[in-house]
């Protein structure tokens, strides 16, 4: 047993010594690894390294959550937790906690990332790639990831883990209000092309250059796999039980329905090789692939164990952390790694079939109106492109798109056949693997 | 209490000799509690204590920075090693020049009338619950009803190789709710935050449960009764949740001299304010805009910043004119300026980097009856629920929450879902008139990678703005 799993059944113990009925503790030892860089300059790096546990416990139907950052007196930590969970409300929506003897898939990880000695070399790539293919002023982020974690529960959960991955974002100037935007993702060391990430953004710049300010109207566009994890990022956060239930989510009483076209099949795959991969949920329930959206059609939402409890279904091993993050409320069910089915058109054939429309490299402050209705706004940035006639005829800026999600969703009638793995900042997030896409006839909104 | 011997241990084992880099250790040690309701039953609760602390080393070219969760001096000393080795491998083309500052001994701290440590989790879920009730006793239909309430106590210790030694001590306390008001088959939502620097008794002085009351019956009135905008050009009056978020988007965060210097290029994006342009016409006179983390009791409230730079007011737009960017030590030493003391870390993992603190629009002369009472056409867009701008803080929009129609100078009927798409100089040049009374709004600010959140009050008084166009 790793010292991840034995800290964590020390702790669950340490909870049941003082007579929790259910608990969760689960250790993570990370270590971060990040440089900052723009205006073509390294400007910063970053270490970080952490380890500490999310417990979760339960005396009756009192619950308490603590995240315990000292594991040296982690065991008093939990006693006290406990104590307070005592002292606590009666939490009347608890359900309880993953419970059964469980069996676990193991994953593995590139070792190569965790020994990366020189991550500055691929952020010297990044940046050659971008200013060799005509961008001079460049800047992102490349991130080297290192996580290990173990879970143990006083149901049965008792699991271990560890994810070891890259990310790099390019963001490439040409003019002022010029930019592309490239990412590479990846849990591969052999996958990670620094400098073709850098090129690509730099490609994009190009194809902005000399922008005039877009018009409004209906229009219909394509959109890189970037811009789609914006849109898939918000949809994700819909699709759990629990935004159903706050009103934050648009598929209330939808399942059965039909939320999108037939195109969209749009699954959570914690198992495919990716930044988020895992083999767990946050309660140590195995994990699961859960496809959503079938061809249009809403299946399922996503559950813990309370939330399955109050709607009456089986849970989905979706928990999501059990201390609030800054983006997720204690124990949120969520998606850990989107999947959108590929189709079966190469990204020129999406264009050549629009005779009025906007090819749109990236977006970012998605906002609602109204989660509940989807009434919501986006703003395209990078590399905004004017296709008439099947045919890329200039860039356009200062546009919004103001439209509905799910009538968004609805309008896809095509599908690029070749996937990439994204993720950029917290707007194209979580982690997900994407196609692009084209969408009929979305309004086109901009500034007086 | 912080054992300070462990940042004198770090910044004596981080130090070079040759005194050619900058070192800043921070110790920091917090409390943090959290409690939701949803339909009025506990949803949720946690309490969780954290320690940890940084160092950051800014070095000719390259800065590092390195953190832990854990205080002790080989911590410190392992960190200080690994951030000298970050900031030694830095590359760039130019030298690093901080800007030259007074350094700083002191001892801060924002007291507490009712201490957070001493309110017990019932009380916390019976001030939860006793605003449930009151929005259920309106008789609207509300779906989700949902209650928060997160408070934290962070103690602090910074200390710079260059002599700064500064203590502090902020609690710190939030309350949001998210409410659904449903009728006639359609709904309107309410996203709300409360936020202060301070202790429980800041929960009376908010006075939630009366106000969130108030709109749940405002929301139903405008599914009801409310009506959308013909578009068009129209006089547009402001309150002070809208006059916020306007200040905060389209003044503070393009008046960030990391932004505007590019440091944030490829997440939050650049600014289309450039160095040049301080002294520059942005509005009409009566758009001052000003930023000051010292309004007392404020959610952005503080007295040092963390390089230990003395805080005080920043006046952003100044009657128009672009007056002044929001500075850390590097930003301010590469213009040849002195820093304003913006830079802010949201917690000891993350690096220091300039932020807004409370972003409001300063007041004028008028009366809000004389705001009303000059429109002839127009509409009163109180709060606001859908907002966003683009990345060079350019092109903005603000969907109503609660709004009105104005007639002769009257309140003529709720307004729904009007829409003001504006770019900032058209926004800010159309402004005529202001009232004298200020209102904050609490907000958490993200920015950087990784995120950062960080407490920020927006604010402003009634704005009145001449002619512009909405939808």
């Amino acid at each position: 047993m790793s010292y991840l799993k034995e800290t964590a059944a020390q702790l669950v113990e340490a909870a049941r010594e003082e007579d929790a009925d259910d608990a969760i503790a689960e250790v993570f030892d990370s270590s971060i690894d990040q440089i900052r860089y723009s205006n073509s300059m390294i400007d910063t790096s970053n270490h970080w390294e952490t380890i500490h546990a999310h417990v979760f416990v339960a005396v009756g139907s009192r619950t308490m959550a603590s995240d315990v950052r000292d594991l040296r007196r982690g065991a008093d930590t939990v006693r006290e937790v406990v104590g307070l969970a005592r002292k606590s409300p009666v939490n009347k929506d608890y359900g309880g906690i993953a419970s059964g003897r469980f069996k676990y898939k193991s994953g593995r990880v590139d070792k190569r990332i965790a020994s990366l000695r020189n991550p500055a070399k691929y952020v010297l790539d990044a940046i050659d790639g971008a200013v060799s293919g005509g961008a001079p002023d460049v800047g992102g982020t490349f991130f080297v990831r290192n996580s290990r974690w173990g879970i143990a529960s006083s149901k049965g959960a008792s699991a271990e883990d560890a994810n070891a991955s890259l990310d790099l974002s390019v963001r490439a100037f040409t003019q002022p209000e010029a930019s592309g935007q490239a990412v590479l993702v990846t849990a591969n060391l052999d996958r990670m092309k620094a400098s073709e990430t850098g090129a690509r953004a730099a490609e994009l710049a190009i194809s902005a250059n000399d922008s005039v300010p877009g018009e409004e109207g209906k229009l219909d566009l394509v959109m890189e796999p970037l811009f789609l994890g914006g849109v898939v990022g918000a949809t994700a956060s819909m699709v759990s039980g629990l935004s159903v239930e706050l009103g934050m989510s648009m598929f209330d009483k939808k399942i059965g329905k039909q939320v999108a076209s037939e195109e969209i099949t749009l699954a959570d795959d914690p198992f495919m090789k990716s930044m988020s991969r895992r083999m767990f949920d946050h309660e140590g329930r195995p994990s699961r692939k859960n496809v959503v959206i079938k061809n249009g059609s809403l299946k399922m939402l996503l559950h813990n164990t309370s939330t399955a409890k109050r709607f009456k279904v089986r849970p989905t091993a979706s928990t999501g952390p059990l201390v609030a993050t800054l983006f997720s409320m204690p124990s949120e069910p969520m998606m850990f790694h989107p999947v959108l089915e590929t189709g079966d058109q190469k990204i020129e054939e999406l264009v050549e079939d629009v005779k009025n429309g906007l090819y749109i490299n990236n977006t970012w402050y998605t906002r609602f109106q109204n989660y509940s209705t989807g009434d919501f706004s986006t703003i395209p940035r990078d590399a905004v492109l004017r296709i008439r006639n099947g045919e890329v005829i200039g860039a356009v800026k200062n546009i919004r798109v103001s439209d509905n999600l799910m009538k968004f969703w609805k309008n896809v009638d095509a599908l690029s056949r070749t996937p990439e793995e994204i993720y950029w900042w917290d707007e194209a997030a979580p982690p997900a693997h994407l196609p692009a896409a084209r969408v009929r006839k979305m309004r086109i909104t901009r500034s007086s | 209490m912080i054992d300070e011997d462990v940042a004198e241990h770090t910044l004596d084992k981080a130090s070079p000799k040759d005194g050619r880099a900058l070192v800043e250790v921070k110790l920091e040690s917090s409390q943090n509690n959290e409690i939701s309701i949803k339909s009025g039953n506990v949803h949720s609760v946690s309490s969780s204590a954290d320690a940890g602390m940084y160092v950051r080393v800014v070095a000719d070219r390259g800065i590092g920075f390195a953190s832990a969760n854990r205080i002790s001096k080989s911590t410190g000393a392992d960190l200080a090693r690994k951030a000298m080795r970050l900031a030694r491998a830095g590359r760039r083309k130019e030298r690093i020049r901080l800007s030259s500052e007074k350094t700083a001994t002191a001892s801060w701290s924002v007291k507490q009338r009712i201490r957070l440590s001493d309110v017990s989790n019932d009380e916390r879920l019976q001030y939860l619950k006793s605003l449930d009730s009151e929005i259920m006793l309106t008789g609207v239909k509300i779906h989700g009803r949902y209650f928060e309430v997160v408070d934290s106590e962070v103690e602090a210790y910074f200390a710079s190789s260059e002599g700064s030694r500064i203590r502090s001590m902020v609690p710190k306390l939030r309350m949001a709710s998210l409410n659904t008001v449903s009728s006639k088959g359609e709904t309107e939502q309410s996203i709300r935050e409360w936020g202060a620097t301070g202790g429980w008794e800041k929960t009376e002085e908010w006075n939630v449960g009366p106000a969130l009351a108030e709109e749940m019956r405002i929301l139903k009135d405008l599914i009801d009764r409310g009506k959308s905008v013909k578009p068009g050009e129209y006089d547009l009056v402001c309150g002070p949740e809208v006059a916020g978020i306007a200040a905060h988007e389209s003044c503070g965060h393009p008046m960030e001299a990391d932004r505007i210097l590019g440091r944030e290029m490829s997440q939050a994006g650049k600014s289309f304010v450039k160095p040049s342009m301080l002294g520059e016409s942005i509005g009409s006179e009566h758009a001052t805009v000003i930023d000051d983390p010292t309004v007392p009791g404020s959610y952005g409230y503080y007295e040092y910043d963390d390089e230990g730079v003395k805080a005080k007011p920043r006046f952003l737009y100044k009657k128009g004119i672009i007056n002044e960017f929001l500075h850390n030590r590097e930003t301010a030493g590469k213009l040849r300026l002195k820093s304003n003391a913006s830079s802010r870390s949201s917690v000891y993992e993350k690096e220091p980097i300039v932020r807004m603190a409370n972003t409001f629009v300063a007041p004028g002369e008028l009366g809000e009856e004389e705001i009303m009472e000059s429109v002839k056409e127009g509409v009163f867009m109180k709060s606001f629920t859908e907002w966003n701008i683009d990345d060079k803080r350019y092109n903005q929009k603000y969907v109503s929450r609660e709004a009105y129609f104005i007639e002769d100078g009257e309140l003529a009927g709720p307004a729904r879902g009007c829409v003001l798409e504006i770019t900032t100089p058209r926004f800010w040049k159309s402004l005529d008139g202001v009232s004298r009374r200020v209102e904050f709004t609490a907000a958490e600010c993200g920015k950087g990678d990784p995120m950062q959140g960080i407490a920020v009050y927006t604010g402003g008084p009634l704005m009145r703005l001449r002619e512009v166009h909405l939808k």
